[in-house]
């Protein structure tokens, strides 16, 4: 299942904090929490910087591209019949070229593999846009 | 003897496992503990702590002094422990030694169980456990839920770094399926061999369904006590050398690479507490949710070089008349998924010597590990029958 316009999800249910990923994400850019104080990137966002425990975070976009960690293909739902439709997906584990790790799901293909280079794009499930990764364009 | 030493595993109880459909899951915790409380030789009122994980499967609190009102006892220690699965077994004993130690009670059972298989929700296919890894608005929407596929990631993970396959992950649920058949009560009573692991349908890659645990209704709980009053009960005596924890993460979503996650730092530090190493373990009870678990432990506890741990497997050193004989009641994987509970009664069993048919000749030694959430918490202790 890669063809964006059949994309299902749960959505996500944000805390004040968290929302302006998602609302950012929804205007197509990816921002992650900078702090003010150390400079650390970090995902996923929390209000809190986990290197320093700053507060003063700014949230800065990013370039969007990404290296694949690890990935698997679902065959397989337990969680219910509204997964059944979306099967087989890839869940893809890729390192931001900014640093942090994220968890996403690859689309517009039917697998990866670790050091494949993807990017971040992003697709509407149930009227909002999420950030997922593709395969990057051939240079 | 040590001053940990004072303190002693002194009884073990186990319920049948499997379905058990009606069975509530206090009813089998409490099945569990008046079970160990026999085996100690002593009797509910002589219980004064309980220590307890809730389930996962319905929502709850305050689950210990659940636990305490159901058995119609009054504990001056009481709590309900969770860092995850099979690690809180483990984090329970070392808080019972510790309240027992402080004289905050003088006789700890330790218990785990739930109705996983007959007691979830109608409609809920997946167990009910919101907030799980506790990171669902991070995974959820990416189709991460449930277990299997964080476990899948690092399975990818290992088959990329070591070029490893079928081969290693089916010789591990091979030969714990080879121990649950010596195992009267365990959920699985058919042989596996590597043709029929092959053959298991793939669930999420790597990991098919012969690489995942059970869901199982049932439970396990042991007795802690000082070792005088064992040695008066004539009960077992099997004493706890070290425990040793470390948390990296929770989510999925921060899974770090294999090689940043903390069990071997958990199993150094044990080991180096009880001043043993690998070689003067007598059996194994490992974190088995999933064949890859078995895989990353034995690795980084120093059983098996990076990459080597199928290929220990395969040795035979695994199996029962080898050398660690892993899970020797057939574990997770083959046994049934009480959290940590079986493998902890299996390892007093074995050292007891009374684990009949599957009996490991002179065992006295015991390395068992924990994990809870995706490897987010690992913990190792070494038991030693005193």
């Amino acid at each position: 299942m890669s063809d964006p316009a059949d994309l299902w999800a749960p959505l996500p249910r944000p805390t004040a904090f968290s929302a302006t990923f998602w609302d950012r994400a929804g205007a197509g850019e990816l921002a992650l929490p900078k702090c003010d104080a150390c400079g650390e990137l970090h995902y996923p966002p929390r209000r809190h910087c986990p290197a320093c425990g700053g507060e003063a975070l700014t949230w800065t976009a990013m370039s969007g591209g990404a290296t694949v960690v690890s990935h698997s293909t679902v065959m397989t739902s337990f969680h219910g019949q509204d997964w059944t439709g979306q099967l087989p997906y890839v869940v893809a584990l890729v390192d931001l070229d900014e640093g942090p790790r994220m968890l996403t799901r690859l689309i517009g293909a039917e697998t990866t593999a670790r050091g494949d280079r993807v990017r971040v794009t992003f697709a509407e499930v149930q009227g909002r846009r999420l950030p997922y990764v593709t395969p990057e364009e051939p240079a | 003897m040590s001053a940990r030493d004072a303190i002693v595993l002194a009884g073990i109880g186990e319920t049948r496992v499997g379905r058990l459909p009606g069975l509530s899951s206090v009813e089998l915790q409490a099945e569990a503990v008046l079970r160990a409380v026999k085996d100690a030789g002593l009797s509910l009122r002589d219980v004064d702590g309980v220590l307890n994980l809730g389930p996962y499967v319905q929502p709850s609190s305050m689950f210990a002094t659940t636990l305490a009102e159901y058995l119609g006892i009054s504990p001056t220690f009481c709590a309900t422990i969770d860092v995850g699965g099979t690690v809180t077994g483990m984090t329970m004993i070392q808080n019972a030694i510790w309240a027992i130690e402080q004289g905050q009670c003088e006789v700890a059972v330790c218990t785990f169980g739930e109705n996983a298989l007959t007691g979830r929700a109608q409609g809920v296919q997946g167990l009910k456990m919101d907030n799980l890894l506790g990171g669902e608005e991070w995974e959820e929407p990416f189709g991460v839920q449930g277990m299997v596929i964080p476990y899948a990631l690092l399975a990818q993970m290992y088959r990329d770094d070591h070029g490893a396959g079928d081969a290693d992950f089916g010789a591990i649920a091979t030969v714990t399926r080879a121990h649950a058949l010596l195992n009267d009560n365990a959920q699985m009573t058919k042989p596996m061999g590597l043709d029929d692991y092959r053959a298991s349908r793939m669930i999420a890659t790597p990991l098919r369904l012969f690489d995942c645990s059970l869901v199982s209704d049932g439970a396990g709980a042991v007795v802690l006590m000082r070792a005088e009053r064992a040695q008066r009960l004539n009960a077992r005596q099997v004493a706890v050398r070290a425990v040793a924890q470390k948390t990296t993460h929770n989510s999925a979503a921060a899974l770090p690479d294999i090689a940043d996650l903390g069990m071997a730092e958990a199993g150094a530090r044990a080991f180096e507490a009880a001043g043993m190493g690998p070689g003067d373990m007598h059996m194994l009870a490992l974190h088995d949710a999933f064949t890859i678990s078995v895989l990353i432990t034995l690795e980084a506890l120093g059983f098996a070089r990076p990459g080597e741990a199928g290929a220990l497997a395969r040795s035979g050193d695994l199996s029962l008349g080898g050398r660690w004989p892993l899970n020797t009641h057939g574990g997770l994987l083959s046994q049934a998924h009480v959290g940590g509970m079986l493998h902890i009664v299996e390892a007093v069993r074995q050292l007891s010597g009374d684990a009949g048919k599957r009996q490991i000749e002179g065992a006295r030694r015991a390395l068992v590990s924990g994990n809870g959430g995706v490897f987010s918490v690992c913990g190792a202790m070494i038991l030693e029958a005193a």
